[in-house]
């Protein structure tokens, strides 16, 4: 059964038709990989998916569900509670400088939480309004119970994922004091946080040094069993984990297929020349 | 001798400060107001205020005294504003406001889009993303900057005198014409003590945030 459903992305900045028609459809634990010559359009694909790019056509599907189509306004409200559903890890990491690493990751839950908190204080409120006196002490107080529960399973989780990403005796550290490889794991953690339905990666290790894309990679390819996007450079692991790869050309999708069909038996012209062009490049 | 001078200069140094913290308090948050003013998407608005902030910093802030405290009189004859203090604290709270404006503006255009966007993917709101992440690198950005222009405040409350409002230097003045000079240069020291005190302030606040890097 098809989980995400991407039907018709345009995007057109001043003159250039960025993306041109892009379709295509994910099975829920599949991994997408998206490769492409520069300036073929994937970057601005993933920024559509996420909200960050509001595309001039299209629509978005979600669990049989219809989450975005581009010919409606969302609100900001609307625009955020979609966005959740999403998750991105930057080429450049962009963690927030001013956070350690384990409130880089848990920052964007416990705002969620402190949210939810306000929801129970009024719902607590709600509760008390039929009694002739309100009990103002008693809601501060599962208020606040609540809200310590709610970091705290935050934090914990921050911690968790830290340690998944292998990073769990760096904390306190800040993205400074982390390398390039470190950073992006800390990003991804972020990622995670939130438990995205689609996870999606733009160029995930192109900013690092060779030696440091190894540990990034691992990490990537243990969430296996996630939906997850992958837009990257590194053919070999494209091959490796794909379930399904879309070669971008031009604004449009020029092949798509299963990992061993791509690489192993290309059709397009573009494409054998773009696989060529790699594999001269890695050799 | 020594103590009755000290004494009326410090006077004159209370009104000075008295400018000066007015200034800054005032003139801090309308910076800020002016900075988004001019970064504004609506043009007509952000071209305004752009050429308010050419002409506030393209004059002489001593003509601008000068134009707040006369200019009521020459352009509307209205007699009744003679409030001086008033005046100074007008014409400095918008050149300094001005001049806070550009700093703002070059702190937050240098936050990189990134951060924005890294705070739009996990779900954040518009204020959530500026108190939570520029807001820090904004200031830890706009730190050096902002203590030169302090520091020059605590200077530029001498222009007050242009239309006699006893600040220290006014005072000190006033001990000339009594034919006591020294005084005058004794007013160097209680700048340079406010100085100095406002820069271990700020090299404190430096070294506060010396853990972002940005
Ligand atoms: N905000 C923008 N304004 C104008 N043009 C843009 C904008 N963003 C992207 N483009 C253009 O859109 C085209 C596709 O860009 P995109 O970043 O999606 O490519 P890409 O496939 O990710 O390339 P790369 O492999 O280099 O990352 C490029 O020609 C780029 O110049
Ligand atoms: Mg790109």
């Amino acid at each position: 059964m098809e989980y995400l459903r991407v039907e018709g992305f345009r995007k057109k900045f001043s003159q250039t038709e960025v993306l041109q028609g892009v379709d295509f459809s994910l099975q829920k634990g599949e991994i997408l990989v998206i490769i492409g010559a520069s300036g073929s359009g994937k970057t601005t694909l993933l920024r559509c998916l996420n909200f960050l790019e509001t595309p001039d056509e299209g629509k978005i599907y979600l669990g049989g569900e219809l989450l975005s189509d581009a010919s409606v306004r969302y609100s900001d409200r609307e625009l955020r509670q979609k966005r959740l559903k999403f998750g991105l890890v930057f080429q450049n990491f962009n963690l927030f400088p001013n956070y350690n690493a384990r409130r880089n990751v848990s920052l964007a839950c416990e705002l969620l939480a402190k949210a939810r908190v306000r929801a129970k204080k009024r719902e607590l409120r709600a509760a008390e309004k039929g009694l002739a006196k309100w009990n103002f002490g008693k809601i501060l107080r599962e208020a606040k119970a609540f809200q310590r529960e709610e970091i705290a399973k935050s934090r914990q989780r921050a911690e968790e994922l830290l340690g998944e990403v292998g990073l769990g005796d760096r904390g306190d550290a800040y993205p400074y004091e982390l390398s390039g490889g470190q950073q992006q794991r800390v990003a991804i953690a972020r990622a995670l946080a939130l438990d995205p339905e689609v996870l999606c990666f733009d160029e995930p290790t192109s900013a690092l040094d060779p030696e440091l894309t190894g540990e990034v990679l691992r990490v990537i390819r243990g969430l296996k069993g996630r939906t997850m996007i992958i837009v990257t450079h590194e053919m070999a692991f494209a091959r490796e984990v794909a379930d399904r790869v879309i070669f971008m050309a031009d604004g449009k999708i020029e092949e798509m297929g299963s990992g061993e069909e791509v690489f192993g038996r290309p059709k397009s012209e573009k494409l054998k020349a773009f696989l060529k062009r790699t594999e001269e490049h890695e050799w | 001798m020594f103590w009755n001078v000290t004494l009326e200069l410090l006077k004159g140094f209370g009104a000075t400060c008295y400018i000066f913290l007015l200034t800054l308090v005032l003139a801090l948050p309308l910076g800020l107001v002016i900075a988004f003013g001019s970064m504004s998407r609506f043009k007509p608005l952000s071209a305004a205020v752009r050429t308010v902030v050419w002409v506030i910093r393209g004059t002489p802030l001593m003509l601008q005294v000068i134009a707040i405290f006369y200019g009521p009189y020459l352009l509307f004859g209205i007699t009744g504003f003679n409030d001086r203090l008033l005046a100074v604290i007008v014409a400095f709270v918008i050149n300094y406001a001005c001049y806070f404006s550009e700093i703002y503006r070059g702190g937050i255009q240098s936050v990189p889009r990134g951060q924005y966007e890294a705070g739009q993917v996990l779900g954040m709101t518009k204020a959530q993303i500026f108190f939570r992440i520029t807001l820090v690198q904004v200031v830890k950005r706009i730190l050096p900057p902002m203590s030169n222009e302090v520091i020059t405040l605590v200077k530029d409350t001498s222009l007050a005198r242009v239309i006699s409002v006893v600040e220290i230097i006014l005072v000190a003045e006033e001990f000339t014409r009594k034919g006591l000079i020294w005084p005058l240069f004794y007013t160097g020291a209680f700048y340079l003590i406010f100085v100095g005190a406002l820069t271990l302030l700020f090299r404190f606040a430096e070294k506060k945030t010396a853990y972002i890097k940005v």
